[in-house]
């Protein structure tokens, strides 16, 4: 279990900022896919209700009907769970030092990576679309010198506001950082003193 | 012409493709959950999550136990007369 008060790694004076998921429009396109595959089959069979009572009387195809419901309905709810398990896990935890970004894709692969906030050289957010626009979400990408790859942050809530965040930690990082080498080369000097 | 042998399953065959799916479905829902608390977030959202999914899990299958007590499991599927479902009772409402 990953605690956000004990990261990975976790380096001395380093706070968690900010713990994003994707939006919760992932979630409503979930529950939909969900109640769509449940509703449909129960209102088609309290529908024809007597049919299909009549099908479930039968000795040989009662027994048969009863099972492929059974496994539909089954397969429906895991299908769900899988998918909620995908979004859940899908996280990106933004600290005063650096940016983890953990991404699973289905059950059997998992990717973390995470960068230095002094490493980060440029942000973008994006928003595309009808959907992302009326419910303010879309993505960030945060760019890094050299040649990686850019840090996606997909679909997730308010991305305008996640740049600006990234980008004051971004200024804050570098400030402490020559700070400390400032301080490291003051120390220096007063050592060979 | 010829005829076809009139051999004959219990219905019971049918069983063994359903704890088949509930083997599947057990070795998936556990990985899932395993998942959900390997690399979840600590707290009672967690938990809360791992127990809809287990209690929805076990209703489900609850419910289609319920459901399959019902019925003969040893009346055969006669194959000479196969046909014999296919009968108007099969849409007693067309």
């Amino acid at each position: 279990m990953m605690r956000l008060d004990r990261l990975p790694n976790q380096r001395p004076d380093e706070r968690v900022v900010l713990f994003l998921r994707r939006h919760w429009f992932a979630i409503l396109s979930i529950a939909t896919a969900f109640t769509l595959l449940t509703s449909v089959p129960l209102l088609l069979g309290w529908f024809f209700w007597d049919t299909v009572q009549g099908w479930t009387e039968q000795e040989v195809l009662g027994p048969i009907i009863v099972i492929i419901g059974s496994i539909y309905f089954l397969s429906v709810w895991l299908f769900a769970f899988l998918e909620f398990t995908d979004y859940y896990l899908d996280t990106w935890i933004i600290t005063s030092e650096r940016i983890i970004n953990i991404e699973q894709q289905g059950l059997f692969n998992r990717t973390a990576s995470e960068l230095d906030l002094a490493s980060v050289q440029d942000t973008t957010a994006e928003i595309r679309g009808i959907w992302q626009t009326l419910f303010t979400y879309g993505n960030v990408f945060v760019q890094t010198g050299g040649e990686k790859a850019r840090f996606h942050f997909k679909n997730i809530d308010n991305p305008e506001h996640v740049k600006e965040l990234i980008n004051a930690l971004v200024e804050e990082d570098k400030q402490r950082l020559s700070m400390l080498g400032a301080g490291g080369k003051g120390k220096m000097k007063t050592m060979i003193k | 012409m010829f005829d076809l042998p009139n051999f004959s399953i219990p219905i019971y065959v049918f069983l063994f493709v359903f704890a088949a799916y509930m083997l599947f479905y057990v070795l998936y829902a556990l990985f899932n959950i395993y998942h959900l608390i390997r690399y979840g977030v600590y707290g009672l959202g967690l938990y809360l999550i791992v127990t809809i999914f287990t209690g929805g899990t076990i209703i489900l299958v609850a419910g289609s136990v319920f459901l399959l007590m019902d019925y003969d499991w040893l009346h055969p599927i006669t194959f000479g007369d196969a046909v014999d479902y296919y009968n108007e009772d099969l849409f007693p409402n067309l």
